[in-house]
């Protein structure tokens, strides 16, 4: 029974290993990922069209047709749109690699990678490890007080569009 | 012995079989099956302790000891196995913050804290946050600052956060050259170089695969990898492969913008113009000259943005009587 277990461990490794070296032949649509919140879901291929509806991190998107700036899309409910290209992904954004995955699984989450903080919750301003780096440095308070402005710093997703827009860059380029 | 191999055998197979039907099959979803099918049942009257917990942990592994088809030694043995190979896994998002985030207190503090001009922020965060949108890996949150120091240079810490000298701003000429250099360290961010110089380096590898409770009960280890990381960034510099790929992308990520491609060339040019061979830029980086060369045969395969904008005009407009 012990061998057993043993050889079973041994061959999921295996599976990983194979998992990892395989590649699948390319299906026939085309799965993307969108890049950033906010991400402009447009009534026609163009920067000037209307905005059909604004799309979240990580939303899937089938493309459809492509152009040189935008992609023809479709969402999950069939909704279709055109998406400025550089906004997309092949990767969905935060997915954990295969062998982040595996090590967790086989030894543990726990153990090996405590994704969660001490307190339990997403961290809002510096952690326990860096004040406490920061003490024992000799680092100024102002210098932590200045990581943390420059973590609450934020410009406008809208202002950052506009100014796209002004100098006629990203979806606004001719 | 045939009865094991037998059994080998059956899993590549099946594992083969599994991943050749890949249009169903995701071996993403079905390790978070095995994990949650193997993860240690919680006990309400009990709740676990904080530090590291004695006894069995969880996974295959773990399952194995609590069902007693193993001893502890295998265990011990199968979970260092487990260890090495997590080390060279990446870090995750919220250690890499902690990381970046205690290297950017070091980064004000040596280099002479923030430089205070709102206007002039604003200008570089705007640049920033529209390079940053078409890189690789946009589910990290970008932070921009100016460091108030007359040396030219620039730095990313892991994280996000991304710095640029006072004294470096005021050599640019347009704001192409702003937005390669912005490239050029967010790539560094994406890419994450300085973590995986870190873990590929024996003597931090180990503390480089804790996890952030572990980073917060052992201040001294979470000291010595900052330490370790900080000598990369500030005095040796990260390899040369690592500096030259960031140049590639930085002009990528600038490009899929809409800049002219070669704003990180001019920008190296004036650098090796204007800067003393003795700056700490020299130091951490390869020499302009490379730079300049590799970049120019870059620029050369971005025909058709050969036409894109400089914005010389925009950059002394948001830049005048601020720098």
């Amino acid at each position: 029974m012990r061998s057993i277990f043993t050889s079973l461990v041994f061959a999921a490794f295996l599976l990983q290993t194979v998992g990892a070296l395989w590649s699948p032949p390319p299906l026939a649509a085309e799965t993307l990922y969108v890049k950033t919140n906010g991400t402009k879901l447009r009534a026609e291929g163009s920067a000037r069209a209307k905005v059909v509806t604004r799309l979240r991190i990580g939303t899937p998107v089938t493309v459809l047709m492509k152009t040189k700036r935008f992609y023809k899309v479709s969402l999950a409910g069939g909704r279709q749109g055109w998406i400025f290209k550089f906004k997309l992904t092949a990767k969905a954004p935060g997915a954990k690699k295969g062998g982040s995955r595996f090590a967790e699984v086989l030894g543990g989450r726990q153990q090996f990678s405590a994704r969660e903080s001490a307190s339990g919750s997403s961290i809002r301003g510096l952690g326990p490890a860096t004040r406490t780096y920061a003490r024992n440095k000799g680092i100024s308070a102002q210098s932590v007080q200045a990581v943390e402005n420059m973590e609450n710093y934020r410009v406008d997703l809208d202002d950052v569009d506009s100014f796209l827009q002004e100098g006629r860059l990203g979806a606004y380029a001719p | 012995m045939k009865k094991r191999f037998i059994i080998i055998i059956l899993g590549v197979l099946l594992g083969v079989a599994a991943v050749g039907s890949a249009s169903a099959f995701n071996l993403g979803g079905f390790l978070d099956e095995v994990e949650k099918q193997t993860r240690p049942p919680e006990k309400k009257q009990n709740p676990q302790p904080k530090a590291r917990q004695p006894g069995a942990s969880g996974g295959l592994i773990g399952l194995g000891e609590n069902l007693g088809l193993f001893d502890k030694k295998t265990s011990n043995l199968l979970q260092q196995g487990a260890k090495t190979f997590q080390a060279f896994q990446p870090i995750g998002l919220e250690e890499e913050k902690a990381i970046g985030a205690s290297l950017a207190a070091r980064v004000f503090d040596r280099y002479g804290g923030p430089y205070n001009n709102p206007g002039l922020l604003r200008y570089v965060n705007l640049v920033g946050q529209a390079v940053a949108g078409m890189s690789d890996r946009t589910e990290v949150e970008y932070h921009f600052a100016i460091i108030n120091t007359n040396e030219p240079n620039a730095f990313a810490t892991p994280g996000g956060y991304v710095f640029v000298s006072i004294g470096l701003l005021r050599l640019l000429e347009n704001e192409a050259q702003l937005a390669g250099v912005l490239g050029h360290e967010i790539a560094h961010i994406s890419h994450q170089h300085a973590l995986k110089t870190i873990q590929r380096g024996r003597r931090l590898q180990g503390i480089s695969a804790l996890g952030l409770a572990a980073f917060n009960e052992n201040p001294e280890k979470f000291g010595r990898l900052i330490d370790g990381i900080s000598d990369i960034i500030f005095t040796r510099g990260l390899d040369k492969d690592l500096e030259f790929e960031a140049d590639k992308m930085g002009v990528e990520y600038a490009a899929r913008v809409g800049y002219n491609p070669s704003g990180l060339r001019d920008f190296i040019r004036i650098l090796g113009q204007k800067t003393r061979s003795g700056s700490i830029f020299f130091s951490t980086h390869p020499p302009p000259r490379a730079r300049y060369d590799r970049l120019s045969r870059l620029v050369a395969g971005y025909r058709a943005a050969a036409g894109n904008p400089r914005l010389a005009e925009r950059f002394r407009r948001e830049t005048k009587g601020r720098l």
